[in-house]
């Protein structure tokens, strides 16, 4: 009896051994820990292409990976696509040259001119024009009509600095004797035109004000947007937000990226990168086509 | 286990398997069993089967354990893994390195089974882990590792590598379609690996105390069976030495109770027997003293019956004869041999009176039921006061010993009925059955305590009686009441 007891004992173990040990598997030793290698600098200087948070990451991304591709193939060497936050993260990347290129908002381009001159280089076009709007818009089933409809509610902003998404609602504001602080009920940043579309169209935020292009262009996206938001205030039309390099920029560097630009609509590839970016081809601008933004900033008084 | 050539116990019987090598087993496990007491046998298989049970069932939860802990640790670290890869985007576009390494360090802190977490560029370059400052194991890295783990969940690559912590699962998932790189997060089997030992341990703790519970329940049952069995053993080994009052205790209504009862009764039917014999045998020498008495008694009647009866007649035959020799005369001749011829017959008469009543001629030469008639009316000739009815329904001759047995009792049952049983009427009826021939004596008379008069084997008429019947492969039973006795002979033809 015992030894037959014994022998079932041992199968069972042998039986827990066997269905315990598996395949051979790889074997890393984790607490084997070195310092990571460091990256080797690259042999091509890359060009930096700095764009603004109009749209979030990964619109930017979506949108703009096409041009950094085009500008890639023209110049022959890698273009990396940098993304900041705020708008006065990527303004302080232009003013140290940390990048050679930047697409920015029209009070970054404002605010930078005036702090370490900033340089314009060209502007998109757009049906024959170079201006934009700040777009007032409200959830679909909002019974506002204007700004002033908007009392105590919760209003979305995009950036501290962005020019149609925070200064000219505070201007409107202003216009009618008002502060944010005093006016609506809670306001909150959410650093991107297209998030504060989705705010609003989700209810999370009562309005918020955007700009025209990132607008037109979502709703081109999305056409079932349309029927959740509503458009109750359209502003003046301002310059268009502008394409800028740091001053420090060499000069011939400067006229090959702006040659590069001014000629894309000329081939196919640079059409479709055009079209992409929701714009018809770049343009030269002068210095005066913001001065409407410049009055409005002043007149509110942020960024000074 | 047996020693000597004299095995303790029988081999099985054939072989009970087809093959050979079974059957060899067999014969072991069977001479292992065979060789220990029941206290043992029952210990065993109790030990044997809560062990095996206990065993068999801790594997097998062991094992569903494991495999569904696997999968939920898979299943978790694939959206965990996707959830981190889709919140890895806008830090890495925005070049948020910190948000990142806050990320990562937050999501591995708040997932107990996450080990660590790292994001990777593009060009395969870590931007972000969770290994600190003490530096990166560079293995992982190494391109020819993970390289054959498959899509296993969508976009989700899944594989399983050693570590000296245990093993990891790792979940490498792509950062906008990999365009942005990828986040790596690695699981530990570790914390779910030590659920599984502890329940496994609990399980096993149990088994061990069910089977220390099935020993003393074991060792209560073998207690329990093995008691009255060994009381039983005692008992007949008391039985064996000769005491047949001894009596295996009942403990229970089950089979061993049974049997313990049986054997009582067998024990208690053997004394009952032993002292029927017992009382046969007192009741036999009883009858013997009494016959020889009887014989003796007979012997003394017939020779004073000779000596007082035909002696004085032969001698006073004898007087007559002489006397007539010495006279001469002749006319007082003529009368004395008158009265000698007298003598003479008297005589004869007497001799064939004894004669008859030693045992009567009629019995063998007409048989029982002429014999008997002849004795009825003898008997009521003797006492006139007493009514006799006699019945004899013979169609043939019995067998001479039948005949003799039967005539004895009935003359037995009658002297008792005119002797002790006052009687006034006493009927007889003797009948022939199929296979037995029959007798019944009543009488009317005052009748007798039957079980008291055999207790106290002082009536050898009685145990006579009976033993002639039973001599003879019969039966005699005796019913008395103060109305009368009744005596029922039947005997085998």
């Amino acid at each position: 009896m015992t030894r037959v007891f014994l022998l079932l004992l041992i199968i069972s173990l042998l039986a827990a051994c066997v269905g315990a040990q598996g395949a051979a598997l790889p074997f890393v030793d984790l607490s084997v820990r070195t310092p990571l290698p460091q990256v080797a600098p690259a042999e091509l200087t890359h060009l930096r292409i700095g764009v603004a948070a109009i749209l979030s990451p990964q619109g930017t991304v979506a949108s703009y990976s096409k041009l950094a591709d085009y500008l890639a193939a023209k110049l022959g060497r890698p273009v990396d696509l940098l993304q900041r936050r705020t708008y006065a993260e990527l303004n302080a990347m232009v003013e140290e040259s940390q990048v050679e290129l930047a697409f920015i908002c029209t009070n970054a381009y404002v605010v930078g001119n005036e702090q370490f001159g900033m340089e314009l280089l060209l502007a998109p076009e757009i049906n024959g024009e170079s201006v934009y709007y700040s777009q007032l818009i409200v959830p679909a089933e909002s019974a506002a009509q204007s700004m002033a409809d908007l009392r105590s509610q919760v209003f979305a902003f995009t950036d501290p600095m962005s020019f149609t998404g925070r200064i000219y609602p505070v201007y409107l504001l202003q216009q009618m004797g008002e502060t944010p602080e005093r006016f609506f009920q809670r306001t909150f940043y959410t650093y991107s035109h297209d998030r504060a579309i989705e705010a609003v169209a989700d209810s999370v935020a009562d309005g918020a004000a955007v700009d025209s292009l990132v607008l037109e262009y979502a709703l081109q996206r999305n056409p079932a947007l349309a029927s959740r938001i509503r458009i109750i205030h359209t502003s003046e039309a301002f310059g268009i937000p502008p394409v800028v390099v740091p001053p420090t920029l060499p000069p011939r560097q400067k006229a090959q990226l702006r040659d590069l630009l001014l000629t894309m609509h000329t081939d196919a590839a640079g059409q479709a990168v055009l079209r992409e970016l929701g714009i018809d081809r770049f343009v030269e601008i002068d210095n005066a086509a913001y001065d409407g933004v410049r009055a409005v900033v002043h007149a509110t008084g942020i960024g000074e | 286990m047996s020693t000597g050539d004299t095995p303790l116990h029988t081999p099985l019987s054939g072989a009970p398997f087809p093959s050979r090598r079974l059957n060899r087993w067999a014969e072991i496990v069977w001479r292992v069993a065979g060789g220990v007491d029941v206290r043992t046998k029952i210990l065993g298989m109790v030990l044997a089967l809560t062990t095996v049970l206990g065993l068999a069932v801790t594997l097998q939860v062991r094992a569903v354990m494991t495999r569904v802990f696997m999968e939920e640790l898979e299943g978790r670290g694939v959206s965990v893994a996707s959830d981190l890869a889709s919140r890895s985007v806008d830090p890495i576009l925005l070049n948020d390195t910190y948000a990142l390494h806050e990320l990562l360090s937050e999501t591995v802190n708040n997932h107990p089974d996450a080990l660590y977490a790292f994001v990777l560029d593009r060009d395969n370059q870590v931007i972000a882990h969770t290994f600190g400052d003490a530096g990166f194991p560079v293995e992982l890295l190494n391109p020819t590792l993970a390289v054959a783990a498959p899509n296993l969940y969508g976009t989700i690559r899944h594989w399983v590598y050693a570590t000296n912590e245990g093993r990891v699962h790792e979940m490498i998932a792509p950062i906008m379609g990999g365009s942005a790189g990828v986040v790596r997060l690695g699981l530990t089997e570790a914390r779910l690996q030590t659920v599984v030992n502890t329940v496994t341990g609990q399980m096993i703790l149990t088994t061990l105390l069910v089977a220390l519970a099935g020993i003393v329940a074991a060792m209560i049952l073998t207690w329990l069976l093995t008691r009255p069995i060994l009381d039983l053993v005692a008992t007949t080994k008391e039985v064996g030495r000769g005491d047949l009052q001894a009596r295996a205790p009942h403990w229970a209504d089950d089979e061993i109770g049974t049997l313990a009862d049986a054997f009582n009764q067998m024990v208690a039917d053997l004394d009952a027997s032993r002292r029927a014999i017992a009382e046969k045998e007192q009741a036999r020498f009883l009858l013997l003293k009494k016959l020889i008495t009887a014989q003796e008694e007979e012997r003394k009647r017939i020779a004073r019956e000779l000596h007082d009866g035909v002696g004085q007649m032969l001698t006073s035959l004898m007087v007559g004869m002489r006397t007539l020799q010495h006279s001469d005369a002749a006319n007082p001749a003529a009368h004395r041999m008158d009265e000698l011829c007298a003598t003479a017959s008297e005589t004869l008469e007497q001799v064939r009176t004894l004669s008859r009543e030693l045992r009567p001629s009629l019995l063998d030469d007409l048989g029982l039921a002429a014999a008997l008639e002849r004795y009825a009316s003898e008997f009521a000739r003797a006492h006139p006061d007493i009514t006799v009815d006699l019945h004899c329904d013979l169609p043939a001759r019995l067998p001479g010993p039948v005949e003799t047995a039967l005539y004895r009792i009935v003359q037995e049952a009658m002297t008792n009925a005119a002797r002790h049983g006052k009687a006034s009427a006493i009927s007889v009826l003797v009948s022939r059955r199929a296979n037995t021939v029959q007798a019944i004596v009543e009488d009317d008379g005052v009748g007798f305590d039957v079980a008291a008069v055999r207790k106290r084997q002082s009536s050898v008429g009685i145990f006579g009686m009976t033993e002639r019947a039973e001599l003879l492969g019969g039966a005699l039973d005796i019913e008395s009441s103060p109305e009368g006795a009744t005596v029922y002979v039947e005997i085998p033809l």
